[in-house]
């Protein structure tokens, strides 16, 4: 908690530096017993998009994609973002690397 | 759940197992080419994968916290400044190194710190990575031994990997070893570089930039081929400009080293050629 407030002057000054935050459309992602809701996610093409990724089991996850070229581990009742993209037309499958026999997705691009 | 466990243990280690087992060489080379002032003492060899292990830890156990910072995106920028660091201090070792070459004053404080860092900061990501995993599978009690034993197996084929990779470099003709060593080390600089680029732009402080190349259906990266590439050279299937460019400036700034450089001009010298 000490930590995060120390960091404050830090995040708003590179809040302030990066205005584009702000602009680009946000789509969630629950995990939930190993698996990725929705499974599979409409994205619009050629934009920047934040992914809020929420993990609702207790263990931690690791959401990957070499399609999408993002790796980024979440740990247990936590939340995170990603952002991917802009990215042209087509499907971009991503996976649970902790739990990859369930949580599977993909990511349309429209 | 056992063969996902080697995957997964196996692909965090094998990255870790290639870094140590290359500078282990580059010393033994450096060692064996009459430089004594370049000799690793095993006590700071041990120093530094201990530094690796605590650090591991410590950034499994921060990890929740960490990963809130600057809205959400701490774990990407954490990672970025601990690669970049890596290549900054892979840069002055290699310039620490040179400069010791020709003395028996023997390894010095400076050099084992930065030895510190670069492996200490090179495996706490991935290091960090396998504990939340072990400890995250191993809340379900029927997973325990197959993770553990997934573990032992991965961490048997990852460490042979270093120790081949290691021995492979000591087989070679001694000029052509060092050469080898140090340019496996420039391209783990150009790698670090690039995905310290990737995880800045995923984290949106870096604008998206076009794709170079994409070579996923000749050599997908999920392959076994891709993966070994990967941990070598960096390998990536789709990169971007950002993530070329920064690979070629940390591969460079290795290769413009003194100690780089000074192994391709002795060359004829210690083949026993005429140098003037």
């Amino acid at each position: 908690m000490k930590m995060r407030l120390a960091l404050w002057p830090l995040w708003w000054s590179f809040t302030l530096l990066t205005p584009v935050q702000a602009a680009a459309p946000e789509l969630t992602l629950v995990i939930r017993d190993h698996l990725f809701f929705p499974a599979t996610l409409e994205v619009p093409a050629n934009q920047k998009v934040r992914l809020l990724v929420e993990n609702q089991d207790p263990t931690p996850e690791e959401f990957e994609s070499y399609q999408l070229n993002r790796e980024k581990v979440i740990p247990g009742n936590s939340k995170t973002v990603i952002f991917i993209g802009p990215l042209p037309p087509g499907e971009y499958p991503f996976f649970g690397e902790f739990y990859p026999k369930t949580a599977q997705g993909k990511v349309v691009v429209k | 759940m056992f063969l996902d466990a080697v995957i997964q243990i196996l692909q965090e280690l094998f990255e870790a197992a290639l870094l140590v087992s290359v500078l282990l060489a580059l010393h033994q080379q450096l060692a064996t080419a009459g430089h004594p002032g370049a000799a690793l003492p095993t006590a700071w060899f041990w120093v530094a994968i201990a530094a690796g292990i605590v650090g591991s830890i410590c950034y499994a156990l921060a990890m929740p916290a960490v990963s809130e910072w600057f809205d959400y995106v701490g774990q990407e920028v954490t990672n970025a400044v601990m690669q970049l660091t890596v290549i900054a201090s892979l840069f002055a070792y290699c310039l620490l190194l040179y400069r010791r070459r020709g003395r028996f004053a023997g390894y010095t404080l400076a050099a084992g710190v930065l030895l510190t860092v670069i492996v200490a900061f090179g495996i706490t990501r991935e290091g960090s990575e396998i504990i939340l995993y072990v400890k995250g599978i191993g809340d379900s009690p029927t997973s325990v031994t197959p993770v553990l034993l997934g573990g032992g197996v991965a961490a048997g084929i990852g460490l042979s990997a270093g120790i081949l990779l290691y021995f492979g470099l000591l087989q070679l003709p001694p000029v052509w070893g060092l050469r080898s060593t140090l340019g496996l080390l420039a391209m783990f600089a150009g790698n670090m570089a690039s995905q310290a680029m990737l995880l800045l732009n995923q984290a949106d402080w870096l604008p998206a930039t076009p794709q170079v190349w994409d070579s996923s259906s000749l050599l997908p990266e999920f392959s076994i081929a891709g993966q070994l590439l990967y941990g070598l050279v960096g390998y990536e299937a789709n990169p971007s400009v950002l993530q070329v460019l920064a690979y070629l400036t940390a591969g460079l700034l290795i290769a413009t080293t003194p100690l780089f450089r000074s192994s391709w001009q002795s060359a004829p010298a210690r083949e026993g050629g005429a140098v003037p």
